[in-house]
């Protein structure tokens, strides 16, 4: 456990000097940030120029500003933005989580998929399944279950104040029983039914409609701001809980502030577009190895890659794949993984043993 | 810390075995009494002493003996190989399941499902066997650097390496109606209709994998301390890390071939045993959870039985519920 929680710090070669060290990882930041700024347009314009009736990128352009010809309008406006959009809002808001999570515990392998939030969407967009509900009502199921999984998380985990490994465990005990009990209703299903609730726990962003994405993005939106507020104490609680308690923070009421938010986040994200398996495990990593250690800059680049990575892999399940109709969960985790495991390989050398 | 006296420290324990010992004869009687046809415990004997025939005798000898075998086998194999690899990589949060053991398995199975048009769990043995193994083996060859096993790269590696295969099994039941209607059944982890003869085969590394673990249980207690106080002890780290780590190969797979994914008595076992004993030495640990596991097992196989008589629920899916509150409660006790 120990290793797990040391390799958290804030990486950083020994033998460099502190003060250039720092100088050059604080130049990255506005560099990836723009890069990943140009890649998110480029993205967006393939993105509301390709479905079944190609556009020219610039009047697909056009059209989602609601300028040129109508039915370009309706077409890029009505069915090709809730989806983008969709996975720009949900990419963000799993990514921010998982970084919040990550810094919290320490604990790199800490992420709404491990800590069981995803889990509990699952689950309540299963039982809606179960139940007969219409599709309409799976994200309002998914929330509710996430939020479930957040109390089981409380309810369990929660004795005089929060301790790190308790809750990590909690957390991977409420993911176990609910993913047992989606297993429990997929096998009892008839296979018709088994087959949907697998495509939702995998994570999909076919069909959107912009009442969803309104609601549960504008709520990611106002979620994203907090986490942002809140970095400040985040930052405090990096320190030690002795440090901060010396400068004026109540430990106890800061993390679970922030534990709340990055929950209610990742719960909306996959309210949105399903438990996507990944994006806020890996994106945190990917934004630590291109920006340097993390800071309120990281946090944003933590959204702005999430955003990237989800909507790039809806595009290659879309176009690219051969087998039509494949959740972007697939796509995340078989894109997302080499990725991760390439920065484990080369932030090992040996020089940086003790921090990973 | 290793005790100096070795003896009197586990003399201390000898009572709490016995009573799991106990515990575990009576689940087995239990599991050979209870299912969808209940049998009492006296034909039971009968049945087992040879001296009853009929259709009860017949229940017990064919299908719940077989049954309750594998289960203490596979119970066994989970909970050493849970305490092995926690050992191994320090990290209690470890299980066979972070290894990507489960995952691979599975991944395994469906795709030869969905190539070879299997059917029976007995066909799949060989294909989950080499998943599991070879998912694990990647696991760790990812983790390997300068010649030995670093925990943390362990742990990140195979969730995501756990990741992947998920959503590649996913990929093809979605590809394949038949696939996902033939391996959700084994994907939720059972014991049902598991004839001995499934467990023959993997026999052998079974046995090689528990008595590598009880070999290195010294070694396990030395790590504990940290690599660099473990080599000033002489103690071969990275070897004895590599080892470990095959044991648990070879335990989990073994496991996981007969009775498909279970994920939480590797988890478990070791955790309980822990809290029970209230002792990290691994020479208690490990033969500690070579009672807990087949413990846990067998009790959430006869529940399993019993909720929805007279059809029944998977293992996989009650040692999950069973173990998941079980955790979280443990994890209360954890004060830090």
């Amino acid at each position: 456990m120990n290793d797990v929680v040391r390799s958290a710090k804030p990486l950083g070669s020994p033998t460099q000097d502190p003060a250039t060290g720092r100088k050059a990882e604080r130049s990255r930041i506005p560099l990836v940030a723009l890069a990943g700024l140009v890649v998110l347009c480029a993205l967006v314009t393939v993105s509301v120029a390709n479905g079944e009736i190609p556009l020219p990128p610039v009047e697909a352009v056009k059209g989602l500003f609601g300028a040129g010809e109508p039915g370009t309008v309706l077409v890029v406006q009505e069915f090709r933005a809730p989806r983008m959009v969709a996975a720009i809002v949900a990419g963000a808001g799993l990514a921010v989580g998982g970084a919040l999570l990550q810094r919290l515990f320490r604990n790199p392998l800490a992420s709404p998929d491990v800590m069981g939030v995803t889990g509990g969407a699952s689950f309540g967009a299963v039982a809606m399944l179960a139940a007969g509900a219409s599709q309409v009502m799976m994200p309002l199921a998914a929330l509710g279950g996430g939020l479930l999984a957040a109390v089981l998380l409380g309810v369990f985990g929660w004795r005089s104040g929060t301790s790190v490994t308790r809750l990590v465990l909690v957390g991977l005990a409420v993911q176990a029983g609910l993913s047992a009990a989606v297993s429990f209703m997929v096998v009892s299903f008839p296979t018709e039914l088994a087959g949907s609730a697998l495509q939702w726990t995998t994570g999909s962003v076919y069909g959107r409609t912009w009442t969803e994405v309104w609601s549960a993005g504008g709520a990611v939106v106002v979620g994203l701001v907090l986490a942002f507020v809140l970095h400040r104490r985040l930052a405090v609680l990096d320190l030690g809980d002795d440090s901060a308690g010396t400068l004026g923070l109540n430990t106890h009421t800061a993390r679970l502030q922030i534990l709340v938010i990055a929950i209610v986040l990742a719960s909306l994200a996959a309210a949105l577009t399903g438990p996507v398996a990944f994006v806020a495990l890996a994106v945190p990593h990917m934004v630590r190895f291109l920006a340097g250690p993390p800071t309120a800059g990281t946090l944003a680049l933590s959204a702005l890659a999430g955003a990237v990575l989800l909507l790039a892999s809806d595009l290659v399940a879309q176009y690219l794949l051969p087998v039509s109709g494949l959740p972007v969960g697939v796509v995340t985790a078989t894109l997302g993984a080499p990725w991760l495991l390439v920065l484990m390989i080369r932030q090992s050398s040996s020089v940086n043993r003790s921090v990973r | 810390m290793p005790d100096p006296r070795p003896a009197a420290h586990v003399l201390r324990r000898v009572p709490l075995f016995v009573a799991g010992l106990g515990a575990l004869a009576v689940c087995a009687a239990l599991s050979l009494a209870l299912g969808a046809r209940s049998v009492p415990l006296s034909t039971v004997w009968e049945a087992l002493t040879g001296a009853a025939h009929g259709p009860d005798a017949l229940v017990v000898t064919g299908l719940r003996v077989p049954r309750t075998v594998v289960a203490l086998a596979v119970g066994a194999a989970l909970g050493v190989a849970g305490a092995v690899v926690q050992g191994i990589t320090r990290n209690p949060l470890a299980s066979p399941t972070t290894l990507g053991i489960n995952a691979g398995a599975g991944f395994a199975v469906v795709t030869a499902i969905y190539a070879l048009h299997l059917t029976r769990p007995v066909q799949y043995v060989w294909f989950a066997f080499a998943g599991a193994a070879a998912a694990a083996l990647f696991a760790q060859a990812l983790a390997r650097r300068a010649g030995d096993l670093d925990p943390v790269r362990l742990a990140l590696g195979g969730t995501v390496l756990q990741l992947v295969l998920l959503s590649w099994t996913s990929t093809v039941m979605l590809a394949s109606k038949r696939s996902l209607d033939e391996a959700r059944f084994w994907l939720a982890g059972s014991l049902a209709e598991r004839p001995l003869s499934v467990l023959y085969p993997v026999l052998p590394t079974l046995v090689i994998g528990l008595v590598v673990a009880l070999a290195l249980t010294p070694a396990l207690n030395a790590l504990a301390l940290g690599d660099d106080s473990a080599q000033a002890l002489g103690v071969p780290v990275s070897r004895i890390r590599t080892v470990g780590g095959l044991a648990v190969v070879l335990l989990a797979a073994s496991a996981v071939a007969v009775a498909g994914p279970l994920a939480f008595i590797g988890l478990a076992a070791p955790h309980l045993v822990r809290q029970l004993l209230r002792t990290s030495d691994h020479r208690v640990l490990v033969p500690g959870c070579l009672i807990a596991g087949p413990l846990l097992l067998l009790a959430a196989d006869i529940l399993g039985r019993l909720v929805i008589r007279p059809s029944e629920l998977q293992v996989g899916i009650i040692s999950a519920f069973l173990g998941a509150p079980l955790l979280a409660l443990l994890a209360r006790k954890v004060a830090r």
